[in-house]
């Protein structure tokens, strides 16, 4: 049985997007999907103290598509993740990878699959870089000799080369964190949960990564599901994002689709003379998303698409007011969430 | 141990995969049991080889022990303690044999729970369970090592002669320390599930001294327990010259039972103890 992650294409993401490589842009998804969740549920504790880390969750990840979990810290993503994964065993529901019901054979239906999971070094940091690749290949079921070349490629993708012979030990973190990723795909794994994979990069190893990510679901056809509360990695690597708080799901769409259907173009504009008067003149005409009276120089963010934005200045004009600065205000998945759990701030997911 | 995990040998007919660029390219080759137990003692192989001070170590520690031991038992017991000599060699020489595999298998499980890796191996088409065991096998293999210097040394330092036929040596004693890899399979399930008991766990090693002077022939019931019926059998070999073949076929069976009964039961409390970890959603966290 050929699980042919090519064929994928199915998942919101434009295969074609590189133009070179990927020849599942045009496919349409064929066979069942990569993942298939029906009812999860996973509580921890009993009595009072109980907490239910997954209620109730269902989703179907197509093949070859990236899906994020974006959520707050305690939200259930890793939870989530790890039932899947069968390392958490859930109180209730389904698991079906590629089809196969994990109940009906565990290690079958995880053949494909590979984890990255947060917190965890996941591979040997006293074995070289290369010796990780060919153990971690060799335990996910393939004869490493027969996957050698692939080794090196993976390795020069992934800027490892020169180091492969090297202990993981002696390696930056944001190194390792790829060699992380390198020991997971070493097997060949067509589904792949990345949990948290860039938490405690620096800036640029983050950045890094994400090219990464995004450059081998491309060129692969991968099915990547990654866990995150950093909205960046989402917007950046993912097709789709599945919104969870508190166990469940509150948001399951297309990136693009949830921010659209946020739905406010709105923008910012900072001047010294925007006092008392002319905001409250602004809310009599305007949708005053926020006032931002600190600010030096003050500033109002005014929901004002299309026309209303004439509308806008016009009125500033009108006031007396001059503008120092004016900035387009597009929503962001952060926005998303809070509209979606209703919540006003806090930790940001 | 041949043959593929059926797992694997369904799935892996297929491309190049990831990072191969257009597919297909290369052609992947199931792994089989024999790749596992390569991949697994090539990778102990080179952490003993790469990191010799772990064992040199563990053998000066050994080493400065026995000398604590020897010395001050001269001074309290004098001739007494020379008339002894031989017991005390063999019996410290199985202690360490002891202390090597418990300790090296009760600690590794902790540490791969730390690392992520045991979570890892949890999804693969093989599992954890004969990863575990093929590294039981090479902490044995580690072990003997490593004791042999200890054997040698305490041999000359001490002018003792003792009877070394390697296969009765190695049978006897691989077979006598196997109830204690159950005993460390166990100890890393319980490790699993109650993460910061593992030290505590290692103390259990001073109570293999007393499993191992077990007075098995006025109290014959004792020869169930870990290492007891091994010791003697051991110290029949070593300073008796009683070759493996000339033992009776009930000892030989009780040291195989006892060695069987030990491992397949601690290997069972590692597994419903993993499984348990599982349930509870605490498998990884540390």
């Amino acid at each position: 049985m050929a699980r042919s992650a090519a064929s994928a294409g199915g998942g919101p993401r434009e295969r074609d997007e590189t133009g070179d490589e990927g020849d599942g842009a045009s496919t349409a998804t064929t066979g069942p999907p990569a993942l298939a969740v029906e009812g999860l549920t996973k509580r921890f504790g009993n009595g009072g103290d109980a907490v239910t880390a997954v209620d109730d969750v269902s989703l179907a990840v197509e093949r070859g598509s990236v899906v994020g979990l974006l959520g707050p810290n305690g939200a259930g993503k890793t939870t989530l993740i790890k039932c899947a994964l069968g390392i958490v065993i859930p109180d209730a529901g389904s698991v079906r990878v590629f089809g196969t019901d994990v109940r009906d054979g565990r290690r079958a239906a995880y053949a494909d699959v590979d984890a990255m999971l947060e917190g965890a070094r996941n591979d040997y940091w006293r074995l070289t870089v290369r010796e990780n690749l060919r153990y971690f290949a060799t335990v996910s079921g393939v004869d490493p000799d027969s996957v050698a070349a692939r080794h090196e490629r993976l390795l020069d993708r992934l800027g490892l080369a020169d180091k492969a012979d090297t202990p993981v030990r002696e390696l930056s973190r944001g190194m390792k964190q790829k060699v992380s990723l390198a020991s997971v795909l070493a097997g060949g794994a067509e589904l792949v949960f990345l949990d948290e994979p860039t938490l405690g990069l620096d800036v640029e190893s983050a950045r890094t990564l994400r090219a990464e990510l995004r450059r081998l679901a491309a060129e692969a056809g991968l099915t990547i599901v990654v866990s995150s509360h950093d909205m960046t990695t989402i917007e950046a690597v993912c097709d789709r994002v599945v919104m969870l708080s508190d166990g469940r799901i509150v948001a399951d769409d297309a990136v693009g689709a949830l921010l659209g259907a946020a739905g406010r173009d709105a923008v910012r504009v900072a001047s010294d003379d925007l006092d008392a008067g002319v905001i409250a003149t602004l809310r009599d005409r305007f949708d005053v998303v926020a006032v931002d009276r600190d600010a030096r120089p003050p500033a109002v963010e005014v929901a004002a698409g299309g026309d209303r934005l004439y509308d806008l200045t016009d009125a500033l004009r009108s006031a007396g007011v001059t503008l120092s600065e004016v900035h387009t205000v597009r929503p962001d998945l952060e926005d998303v969430f809070l509209e979606r759990t209703g919540a006003s701030g806090g930790e940001s997911p | 141990m041949s043959g593929e995990p059926p797992a694997a040998a369904e799935s892996r007919e297929r491309d190049d995969g990831p990072a191969g660029g257009s597919r297909p390219v290369g052609d992947p080759r199931p792994a089989t049991y024999y790749h596992l137990a390569r991949a697994v003692l090539y990778r102990e192989f080179l952490i003993f080889v790469r990191y010799p001070a772990d064992a040199i170590g563990g053998i000066v520690v050994a080493l400065i022990f026995f000398g604590a031991l020897f010395v001050g038992g001269e001074l309290l017991a004098g001739r007494a303690l020379a008339d002894s000599i031989e017991g005390i060699v063999v019996g410290y020489f199985l202690w360490t044999l002891s202390v090597g595999a418990y300790s090296s298998v009760s600690n590794d499980i902790g540490s791969e729970v730390q690392w992520g890796t045991l979570e890892r191996h949890i999804t693969t088409p093989f599992g954890f369970a004969p990863v575990a065991l093929l590294k039981g096998v090479a902490k044995v293999v580690r072990t003997f090592l490593t004791s042999a210097v200890i054997l040698a040394v305490m041999l000359v330092a001490t002018g003792t002669r003792l009877s070394l036929a390697p296969v009765t040596v190695v049978a006897v004693a691989g077979l006598s320390i196997a109830s204690v890899l159950g005993l460390g399979f166990a100890a890393g399930g319980v490790t699993v599930l109650y993460k910061r008991i593992g030290s505590w766990l290692n103390l259990l090693q001073f109570g293999f001294v007393a499993l191992i002077s077990t007075p098995v022939f006025d109290l014959p019931w004792t020869r169930v327990l870990p290492l007891a019926h091994g010791s003697a059998m051991l110290q029949r070999a070593m300073v008796d010259g009683v070759r493996l073949w000339e033992f009776p076929l009930a000892d030989l069976a009780l040291l195989v039972g006892v060695a069987v009964g030990y491992l397949f039961g601690g290997y069972l409390v590692f597994r419903v103890a993993t499984r348990r970890a599982r349930r509870l959603g605490v498998l990884g966290d540390y």
